[in-house]
């Protein structure tokens, strides 16, 4: 203790100070603006069609967490290991480590996490049955996300298929090179360990209809995706050598090896047209593609793009076909019109138009189509079709009461990812009618359903965040099996992280707008007001004594805290 | 070891020399290529030291208070505008007592935007409770500032060094650069009485109610009169190490000198051959140089210049209203004297913002003194001539 009282002025200390307690000093009183800790929502999330919580797994990770990082991974997404290896993964175009070395390599941070979760003990635990029964028209990607939260949130789930097995496309319409049947399978049967019944074999509409399905269940959800091919429109498309890709990819799949030309134009730009091509060169026949646009309008996922040029296909861009040639009963080739690209059109890319006189012959001996596909909606009402679309509103509704609607048949959005993530959304909204006989103005956003809470309304970018506190780590580079043995062989070609890789990567990631406890808000505080929790993540603000100065706030690496204004 | 150093090099020789451990700092011309230096050192690991980038001299001076409090020993080094941003913690550094040294390069105050040299910077420290040394050449730098910490070090009060922009700053000149051994054995690791102790967690510079406070203040007042003789004893002690004795004044030819010119820092070097020369024209001319300003040796100043004719103290700075810095503060000492030794004074104010003062100016100045051309109290050395006072003071020039 200080003598602040002393005889003689050398008994004084040099300068003022004082060891009593500050806490008197309530400085908190002299804010306007206080700082709170507020998780906002990272570029890639903001991003990712199917909600993932990129962040919080992210950190879970770089803290040697993987078990924890996996279980929340798949607490809301039933098919991690298939997304890990066949999503377009656009939340790593935005990534903000793309201003530091290069995007954090989040689509193999997925598939890592899925193939560590395909243990029932990942799953989460089910929630008490509430007596409700909902039927899934469709057993593709959002047939299955819907099912898989409805189940978990207690209600009684039955799948109907038309195919043998589940999985819609995935299973039909995705090579094993890029997603191996074994994985496919894993997953879906953690699905039925979360509770869902999968009936196959099934199709609405011809074995049962939709009336008798409102009456077993308390609410049905369409979801049967795109299937059936849109036609070319050219003459001597009838001919038998002229295929439909999306039914030959599915024989191909399934292990029918067909006699096939030996040479064959593949029509169309879209992710069909690439897995057709490349799952022809597998068999030994050897693909063209032809396709109307340029490269950079192709709706494909470009690395798909990329790894089918890298096993040697051939590709003939601005190619319009216009007649399949045909001899003496036999084609031989495919006649086509050189295109120009004009102005954008509806969907923002350059129109292409025919170039007069430009028309030339590729010889092939077969065609394969795939340039797109719709959906089959004789089995509903009139009011409930919209073309080739379900009737669906924002909320996800149709006007049958009690049908609901989600995946390509709604959005037509045409990526797994985006099935998975109005699978998710589907569910919400079902699960608000079936517990609450109320239905939302709209369907949730997908990143809403996360269990912690994030301000929607604010995405973090570059900008955002404080570079002081960030330096340039280079993105590592993932096995991919040589296009040489690709051409033969369906083995997978991208390989995955190794736990230490993973780990790795997960440290480079700068974990925008979540709070990783990394303290700086602690050790900035002037007035010593913020405090660690003590079990629970985080840190508490002592209201008391910050003064609103705004230090943690401005020193917070990620932007996972705001001022706020003091309202008196 | 001789070098061939400008004074800002002189500076970071010194600090090195000093083994300073924390250096804070905001870069400013002309004072700028004192910390350059000192980075590189840093960054070569030829100084084991903290070098703190910081975004503003208020932040410098902060960042030296915290480290000092630690226990640290700690530079920093800036230029007018940079000296006055620092002004609030300029206070703290003294008042906390921490032996911060600061190397202040003078620079004339904006506006209107000047990068040369005058002293209004440091001598509007004046008051804050900082020790004031200023030098004429980069020998008297690399001397004064390991000299500077031993000071601070003992009397627990903050040191500017203080050389004038470009004529000293910038200017290379022959300097012998002290053995490090020797500097080892001249200043022992910093001990600081009153540092930050994990042990005893307090708050620094808490409120003092106006029972206490003017103790404080007392106490700074009285270190500042121990320093005077400190700096003597050690400006011996310097003297015994190296053969460069220094004091708190410097005297020039004052054996028999009747006219007496004060000046400080580089006009000093400029004096002496203009005091030769005058000595040889029959005038007994003098100099009295000016190096620590604070604490104020007045009483040495009265012994040196009591019984003098005449005085011309030249101020390169003005407190705008009641003349020159220097002269004021000599008028305040020689007021003890007895009435028949009061020398005349006279008070010229010159070379502000960096204009030249050259040999001829001086010996203008002193000549004019002496014969008695120059009769006024003040006066304002080659500016252009006044017609109406207020006039000049207060009319705005049309279209101007």
């Amino acid at each position: 203790m200080v003598e602040l009282n002393p005889k003689y002025l050398e008994d004084l200390p040099l300068t003022s100070y004082s060891d009593n307690s500050t806490e008197l000093l309530r400085t908190g009183t002299w804010k306007y603006v206080q700082p709170t800790y507020e998780d906002k929502l990272p570029a890639c999330s903001h991003l990712c069609p199917a909600g993932n919580d990129i962040s919080k797994a992210m950190d879970l990770v770089a803290r040697g967490q993987l078990d924890a990082a996996a279980r929340l991974w798949r607490s809301a997404n039933p098919l991690p290991a298939t997304l890990g290896r066949v999503c377009p993964h656009p939340c790593e175009s935005e990534c903000n480590r793309n201003a530091f070395g290069g995007a954090i390599a989040i689509h193999a941070m997925e598939r890592f996490l899925g193939d560590r979760s395909f243990d029932p003990a990942f799953l989460p635990e089910r929630a008490p049955s509430t007596g409700k029964k909902v039927a899934v028209v469709g057993g593709g990607p959002a047939g299955i996300a819907a099912a898989y939260n409805l189940a978990l949130a207690g209600h009684g789930v039955e799948v109907l298929d038309d195919k043998p097995a589940p999985g819609g496309y995935l299973r039909t319409g995705i090579p094993d090179y890029r997603l191996p049947r074994e994985i496919l399978d894993r997953e879906i049967a953690l699905v039925e360990h979360a509770g869902v019944t999968f009936t196959c074999g099934t199709r609405v509409g011809r074995d049962v209809g939709l009336d008798e399905l409102r009456e077993r269940f308390d609410a049905v959800i369409v979801a049967v995706g795109f299937h059936r091919a849109r036609p070319l429109g050219v003459p001597g498309e009838d001919h038998p050598h002229v295929f439909n890709g999306v039914e030959l990819l599915e024989r191909i799949l399934l292990g029918e090896r067909p006699e096939l030309p030996r040479r064959m134009a593949v029509v169309g730009g879209g992710n069909t047209a690439m897995d057709v091509a490349r799952s022809l060169l597998r068999i030994g026949v050897e693909p063209v593609v032809v396709y109307r646009r340029s490269k950079l309008e192709m709706p494909a996922i470009p690395a798909e793009v990329d790894e089918a040029m890298a096993e040697g296909i051939e590709f003939n861009f601005l190619t319009a076909p216009s007649r399949v040639v045909v001899e003496d009963g036999r084609v031989t080739g495919l006649e086509c019109v050189k295109m120009k690209l004009g102005e954008p059109d509806e969907s923002g890319r350059r129109r292409p138009v025919p170039v007069e006189g430009s028309e030339f012959v590729v010889p092939v001996d077969g065609v394969v189509t795939a340039i797109g596909e719709s959906a089959d909606l004789e089995f509903l009402p009139e009011a409930a079709r919209d073309g080739w679309r379900v009737a669906a509103d924002a909320r996800l509704v149709t006007p049958e009461e009690g049908v609901f609607a989600a995946g390509d048949v709604v959005s037509g959005a045409g990526t797994v990812t985006a099935a998975v993530g109005e699978g998710r959304r589907v569910a919400a909204v079902v699960h608000t009618w079936l517990t609450r006989g109320s239905l939302p103005d709209e369907a949730p956003p997908v990143q809403g359903l996360w269990d912690r809470p994030v301000n929607l309304d604010r995405t973090v970018y570059v900008e955002q965040l404080n570079p002081a506190y960030f330096t340039e780590v280079p993105r590592p580079e993932l096995p991919e099996l040589d296009p040489v043995e690709r051409r033969s062989s369906f083995a997978e070609v991208m390989g995955g992280f190794t736990e230490a890789e993973a780990v790795a990567e997960a440290r480079r990631c700068l974990v925008c707008g979540t709070c990783n406890e990394c303290c700086n808000c602690l050790y900035f505080c002037p007035d010593v007001a913020i405090a660690r929790r003590g079990d629970a993540f985080g840190f508490d603000i002592d209201a008391d004594h910050c003064k609103g100065c705004g230090i943690c706030v401005e020193e917070c690496p990620r932007d996972a805290l705001s001022l706020m204004e003091v309202k008196s | 070891m001789r070098k061939v150093l400008k004074g800002n090099g002189a500076v970071a020789e010194a600090v090195r020399l000093a083994r300073a451990e924390v250096i804070s700092a905001y870069p400013i011309t002309p004072q700028t290529s004192i910390i350059e230096e000192i980075a590189s050192m840093v960054s070569r690991g030829s100084l084991e030291a903290q070098f703190i980038k910081v975004e503003s001299e208020h932040s410098a001076l902060a960042g030296c208070i915290a480290a000092a409090s630690a226990g640290a020993r700690t530079f920093t080094a800036t230029s007018a505008q940079g000296l006055a941003l620092m002004h609030e913690l300029i206070h703290w550094a003294a008042g906390g007592r921490l032996p911060i040294v600061l190397a202040d390069v003078n620079r004339a105050m904006a506006p209107g935007w000047s990068i040369w040299t005058d002293q209004n910077d440091t001598l509007s420290q004046r008051d804050t409770g900082w020790m004031q040394v200023y030098c004429q050449s980069s020998q008297e730098v690399v001397d004064s500032v390991v000299q500077a910490y031993k000071v601070s070090e003992r009397v627990l009060l903050p040191t500017m060094v203080v050389l004038d922009a470009f004529f000293l700053s910038h200017t290379y000149e022959d300097v012998e650069v002290p053995e490090q051994v020797m500097v080892d054995r001249f200043l022992p690791p910093l001990e600081l009485p009153h540092r930050m102790d994990m042990e005893r967690p307090a708050a620094l510079g808490n409120l003092v109610f106006p029972d206490r406070y003017m103790e404080f203040r007392e106490k700074m007042d009285l270190a500042h009169g121990v320093a005077l003789g400190v700096w003597e004893e050690v400006g011996r002690e310097w003297g015994e190490l190296t053969g460069r004795p220094y004091g708190l004044v410097e005297e020039y030819r004052m054996d028999g000198a009747e006219l007496v010119l004060v000046t400080a820092a580089t006009t000093a070097s400029t004096a002496r051959p203009v005091i030769d020369a005058l000595r040889e024209a029959g005038v007994p001319a003098g100099l009295l140089r000016l190096r620590v300003f604070r604490p104020f040796p007045a009483e040495r100043i009265r012994a040196i210049l009591g019984g003098r004719k005449k005085v011309v103290i030249l101020d390169r700075n003005c407190s705008f209203g009641h003349h020159g810095i220097f002269h004021q503060e000599i008028k305040s000492a020689l007021y003890e004297l007895p009435h028949g030794e009061q020398p005349v004074l006279h008070g010229i104010i010159a070379g502000l913002g960096g204009r030249d003062i050259t040999p001829d100016d001086l010996h203008g100045m002193l000549d004019g003194a002496w014969s008695g051309k120059i009769t006024a109290p003040v006066t304002w050395w080659d500016v252009l001539p006044v017609k109406d006072r207020e006039r000049a003071a207060v009319t705005m020039v049309e279209g101007g």
